[in-house]
């Protein structure tokens, strides 16, 4: 007899188990579909740029920006009240990653911050102006990372492995390099609504698939691009002294204002790895073009190459996280020297001229980025 | 064998055999049937190559591992470690599934053959393999089993893979939210009906040899019920798919091409860690496994075979080879040993792959992914673990080795837990027992460099208060040429002697010292030798008992 019930508690336990899991999962999935069902809060930046583009349910879509720019008014498929929830969360993603501006921070956005190791990373840190950066006069400007002109764009080969890459893995390598994050599944809400997003601008603006736009990507800035002096660490600095530090704070460590990210990391353990194509010695053209077609914001374009260069080289020489491919050797010697390297620099630096970052934080005007 | 020839000549023998031949069936069924979608999932998530480099690994390198292998319970074919290996070396240099990837692929299978083989020419080399020790094993399956259960995980939830293999800890967490919220229910379902009827069947000691065979029906049958129901392309449920295009024996070649050259030398490091990889498996999990039922096999023919079947298998179109822990613990508890077993496995699955390519179609994924979770489970046993938590020295191995699994990699955990196993072992090398009484400074152990300090502190803080000090090193095992010249440096001092109540020959025996102590005591108090030796009968019967009680 005993044999016998412990034969049937062998077969309850593990059943149960199973079972639990499974009413979970249950669960878990109801909950998701509940979201997806539910209505959208947009953020105030997808509030605007969506009602621009005229996003709303119908049987048809012409895109007001099409009409303006080219008068064509051919008018495409339209979209669903589903795919118009999917489009909204997807901007709202691109705009608020970590969720600041929700009301549940991780149901409402997927919980794509799950997927980020820092405090910081959003998308529209680097594809600006929710992934669809413009001039006063609706022009798209080059080299602005546009997200519209990237999905028309569908299949990449990846320069570096040759890999064959569509949208979707292209977003994984996101959140693996730039936000020194894991990847999210790639079935995931996070990854699909992006998408949905992603596409809607394509054709919001009117972009043809395949075809190659100037704002798709990095206007990368190689040497050969410059007068050939070098890249200069010191020039760096004081470039970036005079320039970034405003925003960025005194070691690129990023500024706060009201518990909102004004400025990203640039370095320090917010930032971007020493594995992401932005890290200048493992690529050295990407984080020049980034910078010299995107920042300072407003002056656009103002720099030269060979200061976006030197600056680029300035930043990568902070510490920063090891990539995940660089072994726990290399990792604890990166969270030691981000752990000693700022208090030093702090101690024994001179102090930045004027008021602390903070206080110049609240000062900026708060824009999107 | 025999059996086997006897059987086939004479129908009654037949008949009285007939259950021991269906128990090899049965076996090799379940083998071949669970060697299946590890073969398609290595090769394919992890190597980058087409499945059937991963079938024929699980044909031919199954097979010619149980003709070269004496071990009966060595079960070869695929490998996880290996495969992502593969993966990682070939990736920057071509894109996967290309031509030139797959014949970089096969041209790295033979490298790796034949550093095998100079593993198994050089004997040195090969002996160093054997430094590995049971802690080190055991925490590595332990980890296995873990990380089996982790890389299921997508499959079971109906999910594509998640390929990243850094941090697998934090990306099956991930994988676990993943499968809890966005899994595909009816996935999930199938996966749990496999699951549960394998743990109900194991229950049962008709039905144990069944279980996966009895899981993977019950779990294809519900998939089918579902589909029939709902419809294939609403309930989604990935199936292995048809391999009919698979023929008996596919000729491949490895490329060595002069545009190719710069590639091959750029993977020489990979082919190295591919070797031992491959070579550090099969020895652990032959030596581990052959305990466990109690025979023994020398690793170097182990080695021999591994090097010979990578060697060429690269010209069948085959990943390379190594020892399964998971496959070989299954043949352990399916409870048959034996060479023809695994040889049928590998013959069913050729025939299964030949002639039932469209019944193996319909199996779904996700019961497959729930049988290697219940193999990795079974993997984790707590009978295994609890003997290395009596000593802390072992405890910490056998952790170290099987964190390093989870944290590094199957090689990182090779590494660390040899280290720290050879590092404590020399540690108690290097403190020697030491003990003074009246003006006999007793040493029992090793004088070595290692030891010497050790000894220095007491015999420095000893010749400071005595006028005369009597060295007696009549226990010690091993005695270098450092030592020596410190005992003469000691002896020259005018105030030390030196004794040791070994004959010449019993210095070279030490089995025999036991009886001749007992005859020649001459310089010690007899009242204080008999104590000691009392000390040492007491410490013997102490170690005797705890290793009867232990079941190792």
């Amino acid at each position: 007899m005993p044999a016998f019930a412990a034969k049937l508690i062998r077969i309850a336990l593990p059943t149960a188990a199973l079972g639990a899991v499974y009413l979970l999962a249950l669960d878990q999935h109801a909950q998701r579909e509940e979201v997806r069902q539910a209505a959208v809060t947009l953020t105030p930046g997808c509030v605007e740029k969506l009602a621009r583009y005229d996003l709303k349910p119908g049987e048809r879509y012409a895109s007001p920006y099409v009409l303006q720019h080219t008068g064509d008014k051919t008018a495409l498929r339209g979209y669903s009240e589903e795919d118009v929830r999917a489009i909204q969360r997807g901007c709202n993603i691109i705009d608020d990653t970590q969720g600041t501006l929700a009301a549940e921070r991780g149901r409402e956005r997927w919980h794509a911050a799950r997927f980020i190791r820092g405090s910081h990373a959003s998308c529209d840190h680097c594809h600006q102006g929710i992934g669809d950066k413009q001039d006063a006069a609706g022009n798209r400007l080059k080299g602005s990372l546009g997200l519209g002109a990237s999905w028309v764009q569908a299949d990449m080969y990846d320069r570096f492995t040759g890999l064959l890459l569509p949208f979707e893995l292209r977003q994984m390598q996101c959140y693996i390099n730039s936000s020194n994050g894991y990847k999210p599944n790639i079935a995931d809400d996070v990854i699909r609504d992006v998408t949905a997003y992603s596409r809607f601008l394509s054709a919001a603006l009117g972009l043809k698939i395949a075809n190659h736009y100037e704002e798709q990507g990095i206007d990368e800035i190689a040497a050969s691009d410059t007068l050939k002096q070098g890249d200069d660490y010191i020039r760096g600095e004081a470039i970036y002294k005079e320039k970034c530090i405003r925003c960025h704070g005194p070691q690129a460590l990023g500024t706060f204002a009201d518990g909102r990210v004004v400025a990203p990391a640039l370095a320090g353990p917010n930032s971007w790895n020493m594995q992401s194509r932005n890290y200048f010695y493992y690529v050295s053209t990407i984080l020049p073009g980034f910078i010299c077609r995107n920042m300072p914001l407003g002056q656009e374009n103002t720099l030269t190459n060979q200061e976006c260069r030197d600056i680029a080289y300035y930043i990568s020489n902070l510490p920063r996280p090891a990539g995940d491919k660089q072994g726990p050797l290399i990792a604890l010697r990166q969270q030691i020297l981000m752990g000693v390297l700022p208090p030093l620099v702090r101690l024994t630096g001179p102090g930045p001229a004027g008021s602390p970052p903070q206080a110049q934080a609240r000062a900026l005007p708060q824009g999107d980025d | 064998m025999k059996a086997l020839a006897l059987a086939l000549k004479s129908p009654a023998l037949l008949w009285r055999n007939g259950s021991r031949i269906s128990g090899h069936l049965i076996v090799g069924l379940t083998l071949a049937l669970v060697t299946l979608p590890q073969a398609v999932a290595f090769s394919v998530t992890l190597a980058g190559v087409p499945p059937h480099f991963g079938i024929y690994a699980a044909i031919w390198g199954v097979l010619f591992c149980a003709l070269l292998n004496p071990s009966p319970v060595f079960h070869g074919g695929p490998n996880t470690a290996m495969s992502a290996a593969i993966g990682v070396t070939l990736l920057p240099l071509a894109p996967p599934f290309g031509a030139e990837y797959m014949g970089l692929a096969l041209t790295l299978g033979l490298m790796a053959g034949l550093i095998q083989l100079l593993f198994f020419l050089v004997r040195p080399l090969g002996r160093m393999l054997d430094l590995i020790s049971e802690p080190v094993i055991n925490g590595m399956i332990c980890g296995i089993g873990l990380f089996l259960i982790f890389k299921s995980l997508t499959t079971f939830g109906g999910l594509p893979l998640n390929t990243e293999v850094e941090w697998p800890l934090w990306i099956a967490w991930h994988s676990f939210l993943a499968v809890l919220e966005i899994g595909n229910l009816q996935a999930i379902e199938v996966g749990l009906v496999t699951l549960v009827t394998c743990v109900v069947a194991q229950q049962f000691d008709r039905l144990r040899n069944w279980a996966i065979l009895l899981g993977i029906a019950a779990g294809t049958l519900w998939s089918q019920h579902l589909s029939a129901k709902l419809g294939l392309q609403n309930t989604l449920i990935e199936q292995i798919g048809n391999l009919s295009s698979i023929g008996l024996v596919w000729p491949s070649r490895p490329l060595f091409t002069q545009e190719a050259m710069p590639d091959i030398v750029a993977m020489v490091p990979g082919a190295v860690t591919l070797a031992l990889l491959g070579l550090f498996q099969t020895v652990a999990a032959m030596r581990r496994m052959s305990r466990k039922v109690g025979g023994f096999t020398d690793s170097r023919k182990a080695i021999f075979s591994d090097a010979v079947t990578n060697c060429l298998l690269p010209f069948l179109s085959s990943l390379p080879s190594c020892a399964s822990f998971n496959r070989m613990w299954l043949v352990h508890r399916l409870g048959i040993h034996s060479r023809i077993t695994i040889a049928v496995s590998a013959l069913l699955l050729l025939l299964l792959v030949l002639f039932f390519a469209g019944v193996i179609a319909v199996i779904p994924m996700p019961a497959m992914a729930a049988v290697i979770m219940l193999l990795g489970a079974n993997m984790i046993k707590w009978q295994d673990i609890k003997p290395h938590l009596k000593s802390r020295g072992e405890a910490t191995v056998f952790f170290a080795s099987f964190l390093s699994v989870l944290f590094l990699d199957l090689f990182g955990a090779v590494v660390v837990g040899t280290i720290l196993a050879i590092a404590y072992s020399k540690w108690e090398q290097a403190h020697p027992n030491i003990s003074l009484r009246g003006n006999v400074l007793k040493i029992r152990g090793n004088i070595y460099y290692g030891s010497l300090p050790v000894i220095e502190a007491t015999y420095h803080r000893a010749i400071d208060r005595l006028d005369q000090l009597v060295i007696d090193f009549s226990e010690c095992n091993y005695i270098d040429p450092e030592g020596i010249r410190w005992l003469v440096g000691a002896k020259a001092g005018h105030k030390v002697g030196l004794i040791d109540r070994r004959s010449g020959e019993d210095r070279r025996i030490p089995d025999r010292r036991e009886g001749e102590e007992r005859r020649s005591g001459d310089e010690a108090a007899p009242a204080e030798r008999r104590a000691g030796e009392d000390r040492r009968a007491a410490l013997r019967r102490r170690t005797r008992d705890r290793r009867q009680r232990s079941e190792f």
